[in-house]
């Protein structure tokens, strides 16, 4: 199964969900097929699941994604049983697990042994998490957690590939207020203020 | 002051300041306001099992619209030293730093700790302040929200034995 296929299956069904992810190539193949300000990129490994958790407690009516690796989810396991206890319904926690840190040059994860990572999340309290084998049985488990507005963890064993998709071009500053901005406009929220020069006041 | 009023205290500076999501770990001289903190309906109190993880919630929640502060012993300070640099200052993210200084001045435990707080918080270019007097803590907590929205970097707030009510206050050392 390769990543690129799952995540056209979930750009089919995300619609105006928030897109959280990881640091490394699912980034550009992600914003390659859903170009939106709506997607946050991760710079810090491990981060990705805690990110999309403030913001599915920020924002509890709207549907937040997750798009994790395996890489990222070792460094930082305890963000599963902080999520499972904080149980946002809003919440899709997705990693792909391709067994290797691939942005850092293909050394193996504890994923290539016997680490089980929806077995991990599963003990860690998150009730709905599962495997998806195969893409259409990704794009099912997606398109019920979308759904059934239930906190769930999918999992998906992918190779080690990357598609041909072009650079990504934003900085980290930039995302931020973009992504800030687009919350604004479809939320119809005030986030960021700019102080008046005193002789305003 | 009592530990509960200076808990009292810390928690209406947090209210007055506009904080709506907590994240925290707990210790012991931290157990008073961390009770009051989760008591209170009025924040989103995410609990962690580590602190690093809790500048990601605070970063994210940050993002959609939340105004966030971490709670946590100086030593989940130094946890959470590569998720401060690589998300908070790489992004320009506030955040407001509540961190009990272990290792201060009096203690018999953490010299380690305390003696490396400030260093650090200065090499990171943070800009902190030493909370003492439990009745400056309020305002104190209200323009330091106000420093690190404007300042788009993360701002800490030492508490000391002292602002706790864990110990008789002294004035400014």
């Amino acid at each position: 199964m390769k990543r690129f296929d799952c995540l056209k299956a979930l750009a089919s069904e995300v619609k105006d969900a928030l897109v959280v992810t990881s640091a490394g190539a699912a980034t550009l193949e992600w914003n390659a097929l859903r170009p939106t300000d709506g997607n946050f990129r991760v710079r810090t490994l491990g981060l990705c699941s805690s990110i999309a958790l403030g913001m599915a407690l920020g924002l509890p009516h709207r549907k937040v994604i997750a798009l994790d690796g395996d890489g990222s989810l070792l460094m930082n396991l305890c963000s599963l049983p902080t999520i499972a206890r904080m149980r946002p319904r809003n919440l899709i926690h997705i990693v792909f697990d391709n067994q290797v840190y691939e942005a850092s040059g293909c050394g193996e994860t504890a994923t290539a042994g016997d680490a089980d990572l929806v077995a991990v999340a599963a003990a860690a309290g998150i009730k709905r998490a599962l495997w998806a084998n195969s893409v259409e049985s990704f794009a099912q488990a997606v398109s019920a957690a979308l759904r059934d507005d239930q906190l769930t963890f999918i999992g998906a064993k992918v190779e080690t590939s990357r598609a041909e998709v072009p650079p990504y071009r934003m900085d980290e500053v930039e995302n931020k207020y973009r992504f800030i901005r687009h919350i604004e406009t479809t939320e119809g929220i005030e986030i960021l203020r700019t102080g008046l020069p005193a002789s305003y006041r | 002051m009592t530990e509960h009023q200076a808990a009292q205290e810390l928690l209406a500076g947090l209210k007055e300041a506009g904080i709506n999501l907590v994240a925290s770990l707990p210790d012991i001289n931290l157990a008073e306001l961390l009770r009051a903190l989760s008591h209170d309906g009025e924040f989103t109190h995410v609990p962690l099992c580590r602190e690093e993880e809790g500048i990601g919630v605070c970063a994210g929640a940050y993002l959609v619209g939340k105004k966030c502060a971490a709670v946590m012993q100086n030593g989940g300070f130094f946890n959470s030293n590569n998720a401060i640099v690589s998300t908070l200052l790489q992004y320009q993210i506030p955040l407001l730093l509540l961190i009990y200084y272990a290792g201060d001045i009096g203690d018999r435990t953490f010299s380690t700790s305390g003696s490396m707080t400030e260093p650090v918080l200065s090499a990171l270019g943070i800009r902190y302040y030493i909370l003492r007097q439990p009745e400056q803590a309020k305002e104190i907590i209200k323009r330091a929200q106000i420093l690190t929205e404007d300042a788009k970097r993360p701002v800490a707030l030492l508490l000391t034995k002292e602002v706790l009510g864990r110990r008789p206050s002294l004035g400014a050392l």
